[in-house]
């Protein structure tokens, strides 16, 4: 077995309020192999956008910090080098979209001239070389007539043109890693599903890895390879995407695909609030909503992951040793 | 879910036609405002009309008067009487407030400056030409001033020249006038100069500002295009004009031109907080709950600019007491007798000797210049409910 | 009691005039809703469905005549609310209420909770200050939050609990109509479930009706008894949910249920793609407004083309026409016919030498040549006429000329266009 292309290890990130300290990501550890396409699922508050951005580390520093754990990248760890050398790995091996296009585009330099910055940042190459890649960048991810767009501004673009403009970009070194943060929430259902058919061949091409981060497990079922269900700062379970669908282990995973609306069943609801992030509960962080919590869920610390199928896992007690799991299958089939 | 399931929810039990919003509901602080107002404008009435020289005994009020308490009614309806009505609420706020070292020393100074403006000249008087007692060095500071021609000490003298004495803690003037009395009597302009301006130009801006962005189109237009030539216009220039051809060189007209023409950027603020507000959903909700225009302004947009308004109004409140001095010191403003540019103007050389008139007024309009500023951040940080939320 | 329905809205157009140049003159229109008709009966939930732009939300503000509708009549209970005098106004305001999307700014941030929850009683007359205490507590019991809450303020909640404060806000004058727009778009899924639930309890409790807008239709799907398909400004279909999401009549409508990626990987790689993007509604295509993208838009009778070939040539023929064809980069036929997907040739020989001789005018550099020959050529009905709201053979209306055949064959009392 080979090293992955990435591996994140008891990774702590930390942000500093005035209400105290928040841990946002609070010891998670995943893996992407190279050309594997792994998503980052959960709600809001569940720290998956953090634990994202601190692999190149993006959050800003202070309040944020990371406070401990390690981000191996092709054997490097990414978390003590300097940032000069850091800035190699951001735009260069690691290229990054983000959920807003609107946001990652300067509106006062054309997509042209911003994809050249892009590429001679990284790469050194001359002026011309660098806008014929522009070129086929943009056309490969269909920008109709690129002689004429390239050299147009951001707001002359749609939602969807645009956030295909912040793809290009994201391409211009061709990165070993894609990690995209919720490409697609800002777009409607029609444009989101080219932007990921887009995303789809794109990866099948260049054997680039993917880091996607998404709270919508329509577009995960659409586009994973493996899956990490984060809540409140820790993972909840991971594996195979045919396995956490139809074989959702964690009661919080299982929970989250019993709320889709739209499936002409009646919704599931999880009752509850998201913990206090500054101050999250003993135990396992899902268990004051759980409908299967044991006395056992309430004290220590998450519950160590537990194997339940090949490479699927969950962190749950229920899975350990002390118990048997026959009541969590039963909530399973309706 | 709810456990009165069986029960009929309360809200489904009002009866409507018993609920008639009659125009008389009338809210006991607006009665209270309307009734003040009206009282102000008897008492000018009968002022004018009857007892022309002194309203009581030898009290004569003038027009600057008038102004201002017109502003003063308004700054305690809209300043004083939400603040201690809604105690509960404002009480977080002012605790907040306090707790920042910058606040308490910027509010304390504020206070300070207006109790003494207020009260000052009342207990100690205006300042007055002594000729025995001029030239005098304060409190514990010597000066050689005895070797200017007619000058008596009136404290000890030494080598080290005259001492200063508690008589005078701040010195005197030339013409024998105890600073002490001349910065409180300063006070006292300023506080009436930046209460009044400061609410015609909070009246003003927030009438125009809420206007042009709440209705828009070529209202929200026609006010804004005059904003932009009124600032173009420059108050002093006005003012000078103003004073010098019909109104005289007065608070008055201080007031009056500068409360006028330097609200145009308060509006603007209050604008693009409003053009803000007015899609919020809460302006929404409100109007599809049959809410009229006035109610979501006086409800909502008004009271949400509050911390804007506030906010820049301190600012200005500076540049008006710095202005007023600046013109006192060129002869442009005929405050009766003297105000602090027309002592600074005799202090400073050639006239001047004593360093101690000079200082003490430049650290009391510095640490007034400063205190509002400051004041003005801490508010801003202090009243932004963004910030909270 | 009538039979008319609670709400029904005829050929309701909200026109946006464009302004530009120094004197802000009119230049044109966006008509963000262009002659729409439904109906809200009593007790029904009917979801508005569609993408960004579409003009969704501003129905649902018309409907309110939140603003002036441009054209067309809006009864409440038959009575027309564009006729209302002052009064009558104020008292649909207080039977008909709205929810609206971001629960984050929908509370005054210097109002309690309870304030901003009373402040319709307020508006209404009922300014007792214990009354309203009274009623607060109650309704925001019912909500699923404490009475206690009410002293609070807005940024002390959740974005879901400010929800159901907003639906208390909402349901304190008692309405007989909510328009909830996107009531959960900006909340995670597993607490839409909780609101959407809500809904569905208060709904049948208060015996309200609800008109829902939304663009998730897997929203609609779990509320909504009848749903009404929107794009750029027109209906395009309006069915009975189960049989929209069973059987959809109009392409825009299987284009839309497609895209929703399903929470199951098994399901993969099954959307039918729609090709470009949503038209600018200020400048909105001839004809059916979906023809630029619809996967299924008609081909000239007198040609053969095999099935979604007329397609590709239309996104030849629209790119040409929008100076998209990129002739420098695509030398040669067969280079644009593989940029645009066309087949190497068409079966039928007379619209083969037609596409034919267009490519070679594009290769050559005449690319508005190449547009004028095919637009002569290929005349769709989609480009010339809008289709009607016509009933369909699945017995629900939709707005497309594939069912033109169904209706003219029709007896013609099903033609009838309002059921």
């Amino acid at each position: 077995m080979s090293n992955p292309l990435l591996s994140v290890r008891d990774l702590h990130t930390t942000f500093d309020t005035d209400d105290g300290t928040v841990r946002a990501v609070d010891g998670v550890s995943f893996d992407v192999d190279a050309g594997e396409t792994v998503c980052l699922v959960g709600e809001s508050g569940s720290g998956k956008t953090v634990a994202c951005e601190s692999i190149t580390k993006l959050i800003p520093t202070p309040p944020g910090e990371i406070a401990a754990g390690e981000v191996r990248f092709d054997g490097e760890d990414l978390t003590s080098l300097p940032d000069k050398q850091l800035t190699e790995y951001r735009g260069g091996r690691i290229g990054h979209v983000f959920q807003n296009p609107q946001g990652a585009l300067d509106p006062v330099y054309t997509v042209g001239d911003q994809l050249v910055e892009a590429i001679r940042l990284h790469r050194d190459v001359p002026k011309s070389a660098a806008r014929e890649r522009a070129h086929s960048l943009l056309d490969r991810v269909g920008i109709g007539d690129v002689e004429d767009r390239i050299d147009d501004y951001p707001h002359q673009f749609s939602g969807g043109m645009k956030q295909r403009v912040v793809v290009a970009m994201a391409l211009a070194c061709d990165p070993d890693l894609l990690i995209a943060d919720e490409p697609t929430t800002a777009l409607d259902v029609t444009i989101q599903a080219q932007v990921l058919r887009l995303l789809d061949e794109l990866q099948d091409e260049r054997g680039m890895a993917m880091l996607f981060v998404t709270h919508d497990l329509g577009v995960v079922a659409e586009i994973a390879d493996r899956v990490v269900v984060m809540y409140a700062g820790k993972v909840m379970e991971t594996g195979d995407v045919y396995q956490v669908f139809e074989n959702p282990s964690h009661p919080y995973t299982k929970a989250l695909l019993e709320c889709l609306p739209g499936r002409g069943r009646a919704l599931e609801t999880i009752g509850g609030t998201l913990p206090d992030p500054t101050d999250p509960p003993d135990g396992c962080r899902f268990h004051p909503r759980c409908p299967h919590a044991v006395p056992a869920c309430e004290d220590g610390d998450q519950p160590a992951f537990e194997d339940v199928g090949g490479s699927h896992q969950a962190s749950c007690v229920l899975y350990g040793a002390d118990y048997d799991e026959p009541e969590l299958a039963e909530a399973n089939d309706d | 879910m709810p456990s009165t399931e069986q029960q009929s929810p309360l809200f489904t039990r009002i009866d409507w036609r018993d609920q008639s919003a009659s125009l008389l509901d009338v809210r006991p602080r607006t009665a209270g405002l309307v009734l003040a107002l009206a009282a102000v404008a008897v008492t000018f009435v009968y002022n004018h009309q009857v007892a022309t020289t002194a309203l009581v005994g030898t009290w004569d009020l003038r027009r600057m008067d008038w102004l201002l308490f017109v502003a003063c009614i308004l700054l305690v309806r809209y300043g004083v009487v939400p603040l201690v009505a809604n105690w509960e609420r404002s009480s977080g706020t002012v605790r907040e407030f306090l707790r920042r070292p910058a606040g308490l020393l910027s509010l304390a100074w504020i206070l300070g400056f207006a109790v003494l403006g207020l009260v000052g000249p009342e207990l100690i008087g205006m300042p007055r030409v002594d000729f025995y007692a001029d030239y005098q060095p304060p409190v514990f500071t010597t000066s050689h001033v005895t070797n200017i021609a007619n000058v008596e000490c009136v404290g000890p003298v030494t080598d080290a020249g005259c001492h200063g004495t508690w008589q005078y803690p701040l010195g005197t003037t030339s013409t024998g006038e105890n600073v002490v009395n001349i910065v409180m009597y300063g006070a006292h302009i300023a506080l009436k100069l930046s209460i009044t301006a400061a609410m015609i130009m909070v009246v003003v801006a927030t009438a125009v500002g809420t206007t042009a962005g709440y209705f828009g189109g070529w209202v929200d237009d026609v006010l804004m295009r005059y904003v932009d030539f009124q600032q173009t216009i420059p108050a002093i220039v006005v003012y000078i004009i103003v004073a010098t051809m019909y109104l005289g060189k007065g608070l008055f007209t201080l007031a009056l031109v500068f409360g006028l023409l330097n609200w145009g950027g308060i509006a603007r603020l209050v604008r693009s907080e409003t053009l803000e507000r007015r899609e919020s959903g809460y302006v929404r909700a409100a109007r599809s709950a049959g809410a009229s225009d006035l109610h979501v302004l006086r409800r909502h947009i008004i009271p949400n600019s509050a911390a804007t308004v506030i906010t820049a109004a301190t600012r200005q409140i500076p540049l008006l007491i710095l202005a007023q001095v600046l013109l006192a010191y060129l002869n442009l403003s005929d405050v009766r007798l003297r105000s602090l540019g027309e002592i600074l103007n005799r202090a400073l050389p050639p006239l001047g000797v004593g360093w101690w008139v000079v200082a003490s007024i430049t650290v009391f309009l510095v640490g007034t210049v400063l205190a509002f500023n400051v004041f003005g951040d801490t508010a801003r940080d202090v009243l932004d409910p963004k910030e909270v939320a | 009691m009538t039979d008319d329905p609670l709400l029904a809205v005829r050929d309701l157009k909200k026109h946006y005039p464009v302004r530009s140049g120094l004197l802000r003159r009119v230049t044109g229109q966006v008509k963000a809703v262009d002659g729409i008709s439904f109906e809200v009966r009593e007790g029904e939930t009917v979801g508005l469905v569609g993408e960004s732009g579409c003009g969704k939300s501003t129905t649902a503000t018309s409907v309110l005549r939140l603003e002036e509708p441009t054209a067309g009549d809006v009864y409440f209970e038959g009575d027309d609310i564009t006729a209302y005098d002052d009064d009558e106004q104020k008292r649909f305001r207080r039977r008909a209420q709205m929810v609206f999307q971001d629960p984050n700014s929908a509370f005054d941030p210097r109002m309690t909770v309870g304030e901003s929850v009373a402040e319709p009683l307020a508006i209404h007359g009922l300014r007792d200050d214990d009354r309203q205490a009274e009623i607060v507590s109650d309704i925001l019991e019912r909500v699923g939050l404490s009475a206690d809450d009410a002293d609070r303020y807005p940024h002390e909640f959740s974005g879901g609990q400010k929800q159901r404060i907003a639906l208390a806000r909402a349901l304190i004058l008692n309405p007989d109509l909510l328009v909830a727009d996107e009531p959960v778009s900006a909340l995670d899924v597993s607490v839409q479930a909780e609101i959407l639930s809500l809904l569905d309890d208060l709904q049948s409790e208060l015996g309200l009706s609800m008109l829902l807008i939304s663009h998730d239709l897997g929203v609609v799907r779990e509320v909504c008894d009848r749903v009404g398909v929107m794009y750029l400004g027109e209906m395009v279909e309006v069915a009975p949910t189960e049989e929209l999401f069973a059987n959809p009549q109009h392409p825009y409508t299987e284009a839309l249920l497609a895209s929703i990626p399903e929470p199951d990987p098994r399901s993969r790689g099954e959307a039918v793609e729609l090709t470009g993007d949503v038209p600018d509604p200020s400048n909105p295509p001839s004809g059916c407004s979906f023809h630029t993208r619809c996967p299924r838009v008609v081909p000239p009778e007198d040609f053969e083309f095999p099935d979604g070939s007329f397609r590709q040539v239309l996104d030849f023929r629209l790119a040409a026409e929008n100076g998209d064809v990129d002739t420098d980069a695509l030398a040669g036929d067969t280079a644009l016919r593989e940029e645009f997907g066309l087949p190497s040739s068409l079966p039928d020989p007379d619209a083969e030498s037609v596409l034919a001789a267009a490519i070679s005018d594009a290769a050559s550099g005449d690319v508005e040549a190449a547009a004028d020959r095919l637009a002569d050529a290929f005349p769709t009905v989609c480009e010339r006429t809008d289709p009607e709201l016509v009933d369909t053979e699945a017995g629900h209306p939709a707005a497309c000329h594939l069912h033109d055949a169904a209706s003219e064959h029709a007896p013609p009392e099903l033609t009838n266009p309002q059921d």
